[in-house]
C-alpha cells in the first residue's frame, strides 16, 4: 500500500527544571478537552530533597507555561514512580503510579478527587501499572507490567476484565508497557520485552502483531509508548532504538523519527540570560561524530542533544500533531502530520 | 564447620568479589579452586544485570545524570553480577585513578570511566593507562584540556607518575615536565562549552552531554623531550610505553593490588612475586591476579579476615547475602546513601588520592552506620537470601543446639570466622532461648525470626567488618 502520510518536525517544548516552568524526566503527557498539555514528571532518584521534582506541569502547545501540581511522596495524591496520565470524558485526570500501585484522579486544577488500586496479582490487583488509556465509555485499560497482562476497570476502579500471561506467544506478554486504542476501540499493547506490538479486540481477543527484535526498519528494541491515529496508523516509541516508528495497519513503516530538536522558547530564554554559555554553545559542534563501543543508539543520544533519548510516550491530537515525550532530555518533541 | 576448601573458597570470593551466597559457593566448590580462579579471571560477556529493566523503572539510572542514581546503578551491578571480579577490579582501579563527580558535575562521565575498568581492568596495564589518558572524565578531572603546547599544565602528567604508575622518588621534576608536554593536545571536544556547563551543577537545559576525546595535533608539542633517560619527540603513547617498562611501575601496581586484594599490611616478598609476574607478562593484570590467587601468601590463614571491608564491599556483600536488591526497587538508592554515610561515596572519591583504606574506614560514626545498614538488610526473613539460609538450616536437622545454631549461621553468612569472645556472646544469646527447633509447626515462625536475629548480630560483630 502506498501512502501520502508525511511528517515534519514542528517544535520542542521543555527545559530541565526541578520546579516551575520546565520538566524533569517527563514520562507521559495527556491533553485535556481544550488541548492543554499535562506533562507527568517522574524525576528521581527517590531521595527526600528530590521528591518535589515529581509533579504534573501544565502548558500549552505554544509553550505557554500554565502551572504545576503534585509532589513526590507516598501520601494521598502524591507520586513515587508515576508512569502514565489520561483524561476521561469529563476532563478528570488519571495518574498511574508503578510504586504506589494505584491510580489517582485529579481535577484539572490538581485537586485530588479519588484514588484506587491494590498491589497484587489477583483479579483487579496491579503490579507496576505502566500505562493506561480510557475508552469512549470512560472505562480504563491498564498495562499491568509485572503481572504480564492488560486489565480493564471502570473509572472508579471496579474490575471488568483481564487478558494475558507471561510468555512470547500470541496474547502473551513480557512486561508490557504502552497501551492505546484505535477508533474502533481495539487495543494496542507494546509488548516491551518481546519487542513487538500486539493488537486485541476490546474483549482481549488477539488480532494481530507487528515487529521483532532488532534495529532494522519495522523491528523494535523494547517498545514503550504507543498511539493510533484515526486512519489506523500506529506510532510506536522504539525506546531502546531511541526512535519513534510510524506503521501502517499492514505493518509498513511510514516514517521514523530519531529526533530533530532545536531549542525551545524556554531554553532560548535561558541562553539569553546566560550569554557566555550561549556564545560557547554557538561555537560548539553539537552534532559530533561518535563511535560508541556498545549500546550504540543510546550512547549516541547521550552525545547528540537534538536526538531522542529514552522516548517513553507518544500522543496525538486532532490537529495532526505527534507529541513525543523525550524523557531523558526533559522535553516534548512535536511533529506535524501533513497529507 | 565446613572444610578447608570451603573456607578457602569463601576467602577468594570475599576478595575477588563481594562474598558468595550459599548457592554460589556450591557451584564454585563443584568447580574447584583453580577453575574458580579462571572463571573469575574471564568475565562473562552477558550483562550482569537486566539493564533494560533497571533503566525502565529507574528513569534516573537511564541518563545517569545525578550522582546518587549512578551510585545506585553501580551497586546493582556489584550485587547482581555473575562476574564479581570484573566489578571488584573496577572498584580497585576506580580507587587508584580516583576521579570524582564533584568537579565534573557529570556522573555518567565517571560511569563511562568505570566501563574502561570493566573492559580493560584485567588486560594489559599499558592499554589501561592509554584508555585512562584518553578518557574525557580524566582529562577534565586533571585539567589536561588546559595542557597546551605553549602553556603546559602538569596536573595529569604529575599524577600519572606519582599516583597512577610509579610513585614519588622514581622520577625527577624534569620528567614531570616532559610527561606533561607529551600529553599536550590530548583534550575533549567542545572544551570551552563543556567547561562552562560543568561549572554549573544545577542548570543544564536538556541534561548532560557526554564528552569525547579529541587529539589536537596543532596543540601538541612535537619537540624533543627527555623522559626517564630516553630522548625523542615523544607523544603520550611513547611516555606510557616507557613508564610500563620501569621496574618501579611493576612494583607500584603490584603493591596496590596486594594492598587491595591481599592485606592491609605490606609483605615485600609477596609484592616482589607479583611485580616479577607483571614484568614477565609485560604488565598483564590477569596474569598478575592469577599468580596472586594461586599463591601461598594469598591463601595463607594469616591474611584471611585481615582486611577491613570498604563500605562498598560492606553494602554490596550484605545485600548479596540477604538476596535483596535482586530486582528493581527504589530502595537501592538508600543503600548507596548508606555507603556514603559509611565514608565511601563511590564515583565521588575525596581526592585524586582516592580513599584512605584499612582501619581508617572505621570510626564510631561509620561503625554505627555499618551495623545499622547491614542489620536492616539481613533482618528481614522475607528476603530471598535469608529464606535460603533458613531453608538450609532446616534441611540439615530439626533441632539445633545453641552452638550448632550459631555455627550454621556463621557458615551460611559466608564463612564468618569469629574470635572466642564473640563466639561466646553469640552462643550465650542463642542459649537464652534454648535449642532452635523446627520439629513443631508452631515453633517454625519463631525459629525463622531467631535466625534473622542471629544474622543481625553476626553482621554487627567486629569480625564481619573484615574480609
Amino acid at each position: 500500500m502506498t501512502t501520502t502520510t508525511s511528517f515534519n518536525y514542528s517544535h520542542t517544548i521543555g527545559f530541565l527544571a526541578n520546579q516551575g516552568r520546565g520538566f524533569n524526566n517527563p514520562v507521559d503527557v495527556a491533553l485535556d478537552s481544550q488541548g492543554v498539555l499535562y506533562v507527568l514528571n517522574r524525576a528521581g532518584p527517590e531521595v527526600a530533597i528530590r521528591l518535589p521534582y515529581k509533579r504534573v506541569v501544565t502548558c500549552t502547545v505554544d509553550e505557554e507555561y500554565l502551572g504545576e501540581f503534585g509532589t513526590g511522596g507516598t501520601g494521598d495524591g502524591e507520586f513515587w514512580w508515576p508512569s502514565s496520565v489520561a483524561f476521561d470524558s469529563e476532563d478528570r485526570l488519571y495518574v498511574a503510579d508503578e510504586a504506589l500501585q494505584r491510580v489517582s484522579i485529579f481535577s484539572k486544577s490538581g485537586e485530588l478527587l479519588g484514588q484506587w488500586g491494590e498491589h497484587g496479582s489477583r483479579d483487579g490487583q496491579i503490579d507496576r501499572p505502566s500505562a493506561m488509556v480510557i475508552d469512549s465509555e470512560d472505562n480504563l485499560y491498564l498495562s499491568d507490567s509485572l503481572n504480564n497482562r492488560v486489565q480493564k476497570f471502570t473509572k472508579d476502579g471496579q474490575f471488568l476484565g483481564k487478558w494475558g500471561e507471561e510468555g512470547a506467544g500470541p496474547g502473551q506478554f513480557n512486561m508490557p508497557w504502552g497501551i492505546a486504542l484505535d477508533s474502533d476501540g481495539d487495543v494496542y499493547v507494546s509488548d516491551w520485552r518481546n519487542d513487538r506490538v500486539q493488537k486485541f479486540d476490546p474483549s482481549g481477543r488477539y488480532l494481530d502483531q507487528w515487529g521483532s527484535s532488532g534495529d532494522a526498519e519495522g523491528q523494535f528494541n523494547r517498545p514503550s509508548g504507543i498511539a493510533v491515529d484515526p486512519d489506523g496508523n500506529i506510532y510506536v516509541c522504539d525506546w531502546g532504538n531511541e526512535r519513534v516508528q510510524v506503521l501502517s495497519t499492514s505493518g509498513q513503516v511510514l516514517d521514523s523519527f530519531r529526533g530533530d530538536s532545536v531549542t525551545s522558547t524556554w531554553t532560548t530564554a535561558y541562553f539569553e540570560a546566560n550569554p557566555d554559555e550561549g556564545a560557547a554553545r554557538l561555537a560548539a559542534d553539537l552534532e559530533p561524530q561518535v563511535s560508541p563501543r556498545s549500546d550504540i543508539q543510546r550512547e549516541t543520544s547521550a552525545n547528540v542533544e537534538k536526538l531522542l533519548w529514552g522516548p517513553t510516550s507518544v500522543k496525538l491530537d486532532d490537529q495532526g500533531r505527534v507529541y513525543i515525550v523525550d524523557s531523558l532530555r526533559h522535553r516534548l518533541q512535536i511533529y506535524q502530520r501533513g497529507s | 564447620m565446613m572444610d578447608d576448601q570451603w573456607a578457602l573458597t569463601t576467602h577468594l570470593l570475599r576478595r575477588a568479589g563481594f562474598g558468595a551466597t550459599p548457592q554460589e559457593l556450591d557451584e564454585y566448590l563443584e568447580l574447584g579452586y583453580d577453575a574458580t580462579v579462571e572463571k573469575l579471571l574471564h568475565p562473562s560477556q552477558d550483562l550482569p544485570v537486566d539493564e533494560d529493566v533497571v533503566r525502565r523503572y529507574h528513569i534516573d539510572q537511564n541518563s545517569l545524570m545525578l550522582i546518587e542514581s549512578s551510585q545506585a546503578y553501580w551497586l546493582y551491578r556489584m550485587i547482581n553480577t555473575t562476574s564479581p571480579l570484573q566489578e571488584k577490579i573496577a572498584l580497585f582501579w576506580h580507587g587508584l585513578f580516583a576521579t570524582a563527580y564533584g568537579k565534573l558535575n557529570h556522573a555518567k562521565g565517571v560511569v563511562n570511566q568505570t566501563n574502561i575498568f570493566r573492559r580493560s581492568g584485567l588486560g594489559y596495564f599499558r592499554t589501561l593507562l592509554l584508555e585512562v589518558a584518553r578518557d574525557p572524565a580524566m582529562i577534565f578531572w586533571l585539567d589536561n584540556k588546559d595542557n597546551h603546547k605553549d602553556a603546559p599544565n602538569e596536573n595529569f602528567g604529575r599524577e600519572l607518575l606519582e599516583l597512577f604508575s610509579m610513585g614519588i622518588g622514581n622520577y625527577t621534576e624534569e620528567d614531570v615536565k616532559s610527561c606533561a608536554r607529551a600529553f599536550t593536545g590530548w583534550t575533549i571536544a567542545n572544551a570551552d562549552y563543556m567547561s562552562i556547563r560543568a561549572s554549573r551543577d544545577s542548570i543544564w537545559p536538556h541534561g548532560r552531554l557526554d564528552w569525547q576525546f579529541l587529539y589536537d595535533p596543532e596543540d601538541h608539542d612535537e619537540t624533543d623531550k627527555t623522559f626517564l633517560g630516553h630522548t625523542g619527540r615523544f607523544n603520550g603513547e611513547d611516555v606510557i610505553d616507557i613508564i610500563c617498562a620501569q621496574p618501579a611501575c611493576a612494583w607500584f601496581v603490584a603493591s596496590k593490588l596486594y594492598n587491595f586484594f591481599v592485606s592491609d599490611t605490606p609483605d615485600e616478598g609477596a609484592i616482589q612475586t607479583l611485580a616479577d609476574e607483571f614484568q614477565r607478562s609485560n604488565g598483564n593484570i590477569e596474569s598478575v591476579m592469577r599468580t596472586m590467587f594461586l599463591s601461598g601468601f594469598f591463601q595463607s590463614e594469616k591474611v584471611r579476615f585481615a582486611r577491613v571491608k570498604s563500605p562498598a564491599e560492606m553494602v554490596a556483600g550484605t545485600a548479596r547475602l540477604a538476596g535483596s536488591h535482586r530486582s528493581t526497587d527504589w530502595s537501592i538508592v538508600g543503600l548507596a546513601m548508606d555507603a556514603n554515610f559509611m565514608g565511601q561515596e563511590i564515583l565521588n572519591p575525596p581526592s585524586v588520592e582516592g580513599w584512605h583504606t584499612g582501619i581508617e574506614w572505621i570510626d564510631t560514626g561509620s561503625l554505627v552506620e555499618r551495623i545499622n545498614s547491614a542489620a536492616q538488610e539481613v533482618g528481614n526473613p522475607g528476603h530471598p537470601g535469608i529464606k535460603e539460609i533458613i531453608r538450609r538450616i532446616r534441611e540439615g536437622q530439626d533441632v539445633l543446639s545453641p552452638q550448632e545454631f550459631v555455627d550454621r549461621c556463621l557458615d551460611l553468612a559466608g564463612g564468618v570466622k569469629v574470635g572466642e569472645a564473640t563466639g561466646q556472646h553469640l552462643t550465650g544469646y542463642a542459649a537464652a532461648q534454648g535449642d532452635l527447633r523446627f520439629d513443631r509447626d508452631e515453633l517454625v515462625a519463631c525459629s525463622e525470626e531467631r535466625i534473622a536475629n542471629m544474622l543481625q548480630l553476626i553482621v554487627a560483630t567486629r569480625e564481619y567488618q573484615l574480609a
